[in-house]
């Protein structure tokens, strides 16, 4: 039962400071809050067990990674969505580990930047402080540290909610490609793609090299040219993609960065053919 | 050596300015107390002789036990503060048994030697943070005597030092000096288990005080039939036996 | 009068939460098999590696030379997999340090997967690990293992994703089940025999091209590791890839 109160009443209407009701106003203006109305209960720490267990928030889509004769290419956008909203535009997926290894990371943005710190971690105590900046943690290296970090924290029912993609040179200094997920699960191909990639860009990139070891004969532009193609069909398509991306070529002259390229060769024209789906109707 | 004391003395694991364990030492000197122990290995198999101190009539022979089975395939004699021993046989056994669960097989004599060694030096603390088990070294020698598929018989001392070498024979204990001696002086590559025994009892009976007979002395083997202590009967026959040689002689 | 107007919600009561819960494991798909000869061992598996639908590899590794003349694989879940064989090949390492380089045996070998296997019992390897070698006695063997730990010596054994397409298939052409001798109306067994290295090969081809056709998550390749007293060989066919 409520008591109805003047309106002087109202203007000494205080708030409440309990941490856990803060900013409502205190029990003495409109009565206790009626928290069984739509769970308004503020108690979840006390009605929840534990939890570990998350699910990604922000998140960046797909990335592609090409082997070719001399090296490899790498392709992600700049897109950080928070589920269907388009959260942030200038997030950088790809990063440059040690001198001669990139690492393109999908999933979540937040468990992305925590491993961007514990490989750069990695490179101090490597590179700098045990190698005297030899250049000896090599993209293998790199992929088989990130699968133990990746697979220790599943075992502990507390994932790195990411999707992985290692690019760079084996030790006989041959392309190295890799993959590793959340679960720990690895996996190489001469032709990798994350999330949604792994359905649209697959296909096209092994177009491109069907058979692993083919791609020795694989020029730097018709890798790219390929990757460029792989990244409008995932504009197209993916709803969580961008339009800007960057694009990483790891060869013997070293990793070179593009940033904001845009998809090119954009042709809507086939939308005005569409029917159904909430389209236009005919 | 011993004579005098520092105060070097005090801590168990503390070196002193020459680089010496004064309680690893001494806990040596303790073995050279305890009553004689054999050990000689042939291709047949390896003999195990211990001497058995009955400081009375009244005491009954069959308590005093200085040879025991850790495992099918391998048996130890002790000479020292044989109390000791207990907790290093205990952890032998574990050590054996825990091999055979984990892999099936029977654990190699070297390697049980050295898990047994492993306890030696844990009365300090250990490198891995493995806490301190005992207030001091061991007062204890074994010799360990085994059989395994890949290097057939073999004998092993263990010291309190925590080091531990093969020999073809050894001997420990109160009479070890005159009783090396003359296993130097008679072993062969060639010597028969047979022939083994009767050197043991030989020895033995050459190093002890009282007359020799199956209450102060006792034989042990292990073969490729296993680990097996002689009983009495067994052990009487024997002596019997070299008695008789020697009269011949 | 009330001072809140009730709304739909009110009725909508959660006792427990909505549970998004994270599944540790995946199927990775992919069929593994092994076979005991006289004096030899085989052990052959596809090289596809899959997730839901898609073909994340067409050749990924997962039968190893562990060392010591031991193949070994552990198929289902990849992750789990590797992390099982990293681990005994660890294990391996320090059994030699421990018993001055001596070689492990297939059979203490089984042991220890066990013990690995078993000590993750209620958060378990979700893999069918087989490993086979020669035994102390020179003859080809197989041991085959669940995901906890339970383990015995087999003749012939297949695992993973296709494994209810082919141990059936073996079970007739390894160890002669249902075959009879001609003219005993099905009265005297087939006796049996060792197989030759030839035919072995032969059935793991077959078995695993039919296993390619009928089962979606095998094909691409089929690698076989070969135990003899020579040491290690690999073979490699292509299979189909669709």
């Amino acid at each position: 039962m409520v008591t109805v109160r003047s309106e002087s009443n109202l203007k000494n209407a205080t708030m409440n400071h309990d941490p856990f009701a803060w900013g409502r106003p205190d029990d003495n203006v409109y009565g206790k809050y009626n928290q069984s109305i739509a769970q308004a209960k503020n108690n979840e720490l006390d009605a929840f067990p534990k939890m570990h267990t998350q699910q990604p928030i922000i998140t960046g889509t797909s990335v592609l990674g090409i082997k070719y004769k001399n090296g490899i290419i790498m392709a992600a956008d700049n897109i950080g969505s928070y589920g269907s909203l388009l959260r942030f535009s200038n997030i950088e997926r790809i990063i440059k580990v040690g001198s001669e290894t990139v690492v393109g990371v999908s999933g979540d943005i937040s468990d992305f930047q925590q491993l961007e710190r514990i490989l750069e971690e990695l490179v101090i105590s490597e590179e700098n402080y045990d190698n005297q900046g030899e250049n000896n943690l090599r993209a293998p290296h790199v992929h088989e540290y990130l699968t133990r970090v990746l697979y220790n924290r599943r075992n502990k029912m507390n994932p790195l909610w990411n999707s992985i993609i290692v690019g760079g040179f084996d030790n006989d200094k041959t392309p190295f490609l890799k993959y590793i997920d959340l679960l720990g699960v690895t996996y190489g191909s001469s032709t990798l793609a994350t999330g949604f990639g792994s359905y649209l860009a697959i296909p096209l990139l092994r177009k491109l090299i069907p058979d692993d070891k083919d791609y020795s004969n694989i020029e730097e532009e018709d890798a790219k040219k390929v990757i460029q193609e792989c990244m409008r069909v995932l504009f197209y398509r993916d709803a969580r993609s961008g339009e800007k991306f960057t694009l990483v070529t790891v060869n013997d002259e070293g990793v070179k960065f593009e940033k904001d390229v845009e998809v090119t060769g954009q042709s809507w024209e086939f939308a005005k053919n569409l029917v159904g789906y909430g389209s236009k109707q005919l | 050596m011993f004579l005098t004391r520092s105060e070097y003395d005090r801590g168990v694991s503390t070196f002193s300015p020459e680089g010496r364990l004064f309680q690893v030492e001494y806990s040596l000197e303790a073995i050279k107390l305890g009553s004689t122990a054999i050990g000689i290995a042939t291709s047949e198999g390896v003999i195990l002789g211990v001497e058995k101190r009955v400081t009375s009539p009244l005491l009954e022979h069959s308590s005093i036990e200085k040879i025991v089975e850790i495992d099918h395939h391998i048996g130890c004699a002790m000479s020292g503060l044989t109390a000791d021993a207990r907790s290093m046989i205990d952890h032998a056994r574990v050590s054996s048994l825990t091999h055979n669960l984990y892999y099936d097989e029977d654990i190699q004599v070297e390697s049980l030697t050295q898990s047994v060694c492993d306890l030696a030096l844990r009365f300090g603390e250990g490198a891995g943070g493995e806490e301190r088990l005992m207030s001091r070294p061991f007062g204890v020698a074994l010799l360990i005597a085994g059989i395994d598929k890949d290097n057939g018989p073999q004998l092993y001392h263990a010291e309190p030092s925590g080091t531990f070498y093969r020999y073809d024979a050894k001997a420990i204990g109160s009479g070890s000096e005159g009783a090396q001696a003359e296993l130097q002086n008679e072993y062969h590559k060639s010597l028969t288990l047979k022939e083994a025994e009767l050197l043991a009892l030989k020895i033995l009976k050459q190093v002890m005080e009282e007359k020799l007979d199956c209450k102060n002395a006792q034989l042990a083997s292990v073969t490729k039939e296993g680990f097996k202590v002689y009983s009495d009967e067994a052990t009487e026959k024997i002596i019997k036996e070299l008695n008789e040689a020697e009269t011949e002689d | 009068m009330n001072s809140t107007v009730a709304s739909e919600y009110s009725s909508e009561i959660h006792t427990t939460p909505i549970e998004h819960r994270f599944n540790p494991y995946s199927d990775n798909g992919g069929t593994v098999l092994g076979i005991a000869g006289k004096d030899f061992a085989v052990l052959a598996g596809d090289t596809r590696q899959v997730e839901g639908y898609s073909i994340n590899s067409r050749y990924e590794q997962k039968i190893f030379n562990v060392g010591d003349d031991i193949v070994m694989t552990a198929n289902g879940f990849a992750a789990d997999g590797s992390a099982l064989i990293d681990r005994f090949r660890n294990q391996l390492k320090w059994y030699k340090f421990d018993h001055n380089n001596k070689k492990l045996s297939v059979a203490s070998s089984a042991r220890y997967i066990r013990h690995l296997l078993y000590s993750k019992r209620f958060f378990p390897y979700y893999v069918s690990t087989l490993i086979a070698g020669l035994d102390d006695e020179g003859k080809g063997c197989v041991y085959s293992f669940d995901p906890v730990g339970s383990y015995e010596r087999e003749q012939c054994r297949a695992g993973g994703a296709a494994a209810s397409l082919i141990m059936p298939f073996l079970d007739n052409q390894v160890n002669f089940k249902n075959q009879y001798q001609p003219g005993s109306d099905g009265t005297e067994k087939k006796p049996l025999r060792y197989l030759e290295l030839d035919e072995v090969l032969e059935l793991v081809k077959d078995a695993f091209s039919s296993a390619t056709e009928r089962h979606i998550q095998v094909g691409d390749g089929l690698e076989i590791f070969i135990v003899t007293k020579e040491g290690v060989r690999t073979e490699y066919y292509p299979l189909k890839r669709d």
